[in-house]
């Protein structure tokens, strides 16, 4: 396994310019985050709660786990370092991963995932936003295809959190307790990355992470207000390290590394 | 048997071709014997047609059996949706298991229309009163097992479907076609899973031989014991057309060249094919195994249905949620 001991080891290992170092870390931080939703999501592959949603959160968990794999491979020819993108998704140890907490949390129930969803969701299509126009051109053709499938995501967890919260009662009160347990780990989703002075000048992304996060807050609270849930809370713990990440996280990795770490080498 | 009337066709008689057997005038014995007839003769039945209570109920029973061994069939794969070991096999087993997902949906639509509710199906999976395939009453214990899973049991079971292509009952017949299609793709990504490590380290290569020692007698059970090709209601209403021993027969003179082409031994002393008579001679299952697998008593039967009946009970909030009517927010 790769020795990967830290985030600023991620950041010093990469010797190009100041900006192509903050891009690989961008590009990691989102494709770690599209390949840890993905897993949860695929979690329910199979014992969904009714057949035609199980075959609707499989699909969502392959477009995730689609889009790791291809901003992964563009890290892979950013870095060059011989790492392919299997190596970069599987060969690291649980704090090597950059994800955001919010996706630290276990799959939990069918309401914390759609609360999970939900958060990720439009805090990503912020995100997705601020560089569609990146001067970066493969991330920037990466991100149209990305966005033209999260549209699709993006209205299927809207349907399902308005349900959920319409339909009172129980349903209404695992919503509220999920959103509860996530809502501070939320905004780590648009934590600001090192470097994203660098990434904003070089054109990389429009704007910085704070302008997508209060952007991306206005929108989650109409939504809110309109199904009359509570304010999203402001994130906590802020300066918590991104590579910290949860007992839950790494049983994750121990199950996901299981069959590769047999035999390291192995063609698979 | 139960009045032919209480299991009415759920499409009202208007949307009925005009097929004598359809002619409400006739009476009971009459509409049954134009009805065998046709279906004898090759004829296809819709979900629309009369058709009498023998042949719903045979379709139902089989339909039904297939649907449950689809949902039931997805638990022994997806535990190792979490552990594959590169992108593109976590992919493509997440599809394999989706399919199947989807294949369970579909056969429950063929089968609620022939008067069952998929709710029902469910219950009755869970109170073990309705059975699935045995091949899914048993653990995977490695990686290898994907593969073999993929490539052998899904070919066995493909041999099976493929004759159902031409089933009788037309909306099944229909189904299968994509189920089909979709099942040969799941045979080329179990292969190539069972290539790559037959060509693989040494490690591997112990690993796929280990699964297919394993997975072998159950699937030479899988079709099932000999059975009398003039005695069989299925095969007489052609529902299906091929009898146990012709399916297990198909699936050897396909297979086992391919198995023994990539270098691995097949845990049977007494296979051999006539050379004359092109028959496969083998050693004789061990069909007591498989009645008590398919009676619910195999290794894992247990364990299966009740990790469906705690997802399926945990997540009953979410039917009564979104089947329901919209209620007012409970504002605090």
């Amino acid at each position: 396994m790769t020795e990967f001991a830290s985030f600023e080891s991620i950041a010093m290992d990469f010797e190009g310019a100041g900006h192509e170092r903050a891009l690989a870390i961008l590009l990691l931080s989102m494709a770690d985050d599209e390949f840890v939703i993905g897993f949860s999501d695929s979690e329910w592959t199979g014992i969904g709660p009714i057949l035609e949603e199980d075959v609707a959160i499989s699909s969502l968990a392959q477009d995730e786990l689609g889009h790791a794999q291809a901003l992964y491979g563009l890290l892979a020819e950013t870095i060059a370092d011989g790492r392919d993108a299997d190596g970069w998704a599987y060969d690291r140890p649980p704090e090597g991963y950059l994800h955001a907490r919010l996706l630290d949390h276990p799959r939990g129930d069918w309401a914390a995932t759609i609360a999970r969803r939900y958060l990720y969701d439009t805090a990503d299509s912020a995100r997705l936003e601020a560089i569609a126009a990146s001067s970066h051109a493969p991330l920037r053709e990466l991100v149209a295809k990305i966005r033209r499938e999260e549209r699709y995501h993006l209205m299927h967890v809207q349907t399902w959190i308005e349900r959920l919260a319409d339909a009172g009662g129980e349903s209404r009160a695992r919503l509220l307790a999920a959103l509860k347990a996530m809502g501070p780990d939320a905004g780590t989703v648009l934590a600001p990355l090192p470097g994203e002075t660098a990434l904003v000048r070089h054109g990389v992304s429009r704007e910085p992470f704070a302008v997508m996060e209060a952007r991306w807050r206005d929108e989650v609270g109409a939504t809110f207000g309109r199904l009359g849930l509570p304010e999203l809370p402001p994130t906590a713990s802020p300066d918590r390290p991104r590579t910290d990440h949860s007992d839950a996280f790494r049983s994750l990795h121990a199950e996901f590394t299981m069959v590769r770490r047999s035999e390291v080498g192995a063609t698979w | 048997m139960t009045d032919p009337l209480a299991l009415d066709p759920v499409l009202p008689p208007r949307e009925r071709s005009a097929m004598p057997f359809n002619d409400d005038a006739l009476g009971h014995d009459e509409r049954f014997g134009h009805f065998e007839d046709h279906v004898v003769g090759g004829g296809k039945v819709e979900a629309t047609d009369w058709m009498p209570d023998e042949y719903r109920t045979a379709v139902l029973r089989f339909v039904e059996m297939h649907a449950n061994s689809e949902l039931m069939g997805v638990l022994p794969e997806r535990e190792w949706i979490m552990r594959a070991p590169t992108l593109r096999r976590k992919l493509a087993l997440t599809a394999k298991v989706q399919d199947e997902v989807g294949h369970a949906q579909l056969l429950y639509r063929v089968a609620e229309d022939l008067g069952k509710p998929r709710d029902a199906m469910i219950a009755d999976l869970l109170d073990g009163k309705t059975k699935f395939h045995n091949v899914f009453h048993y653990p995977t214990k490695s990686w290898a097992d994907i593969g073999i899973i993929a490539w052998l049991v899904d070919a066995a079971a493909i041999v099976a479907q493929q004759a159902l292509r031409d089933s009788s009952y037309a909306p099944y017949a229909r189904t299968m076609k994509k189920i089909c299609w979709e099942e040969s793709v799941h045979i080329m990504h179990g292969r190539d899973v069972v290539v790559t490590m037959a060509t693989g380290s040494a490690a591997q290569r112990a690993s796929i031989q280990e699964a297919l020692d394993r997975w072998w007698g159950p699937l030479m059970q899988m079709h099932g014991p000999r059975s009398d090709r003039a005695k069989d209601r299925d095969i007489h209403w052609r529902i299906k057309a091929k009898t146990s021993e012709e399916l297990r027969q198909e699936f050897l003179g396909i297979y086992v060249p391919r198995i023994l082409e990539l270098g691995l031994t097949i845990p049977d002393a007494d296979l051999a094919r006539d050379p004359e008579t092109g028959v496969w001679a083998y050693g004789e299952p061990d069909w007591n195994e498989l009645r008590t697998v398919v009676t619910n008593h195999g290794p894992k039967s247990q364990e299966r249905l009740d990790f469906r009946r705690q997802n399926w009970e945990a997540t009953q909030w979410v039917r009564d949620a979104i089947l329901g009517p919209p209620q007012a927010a409970a504002v605090a």
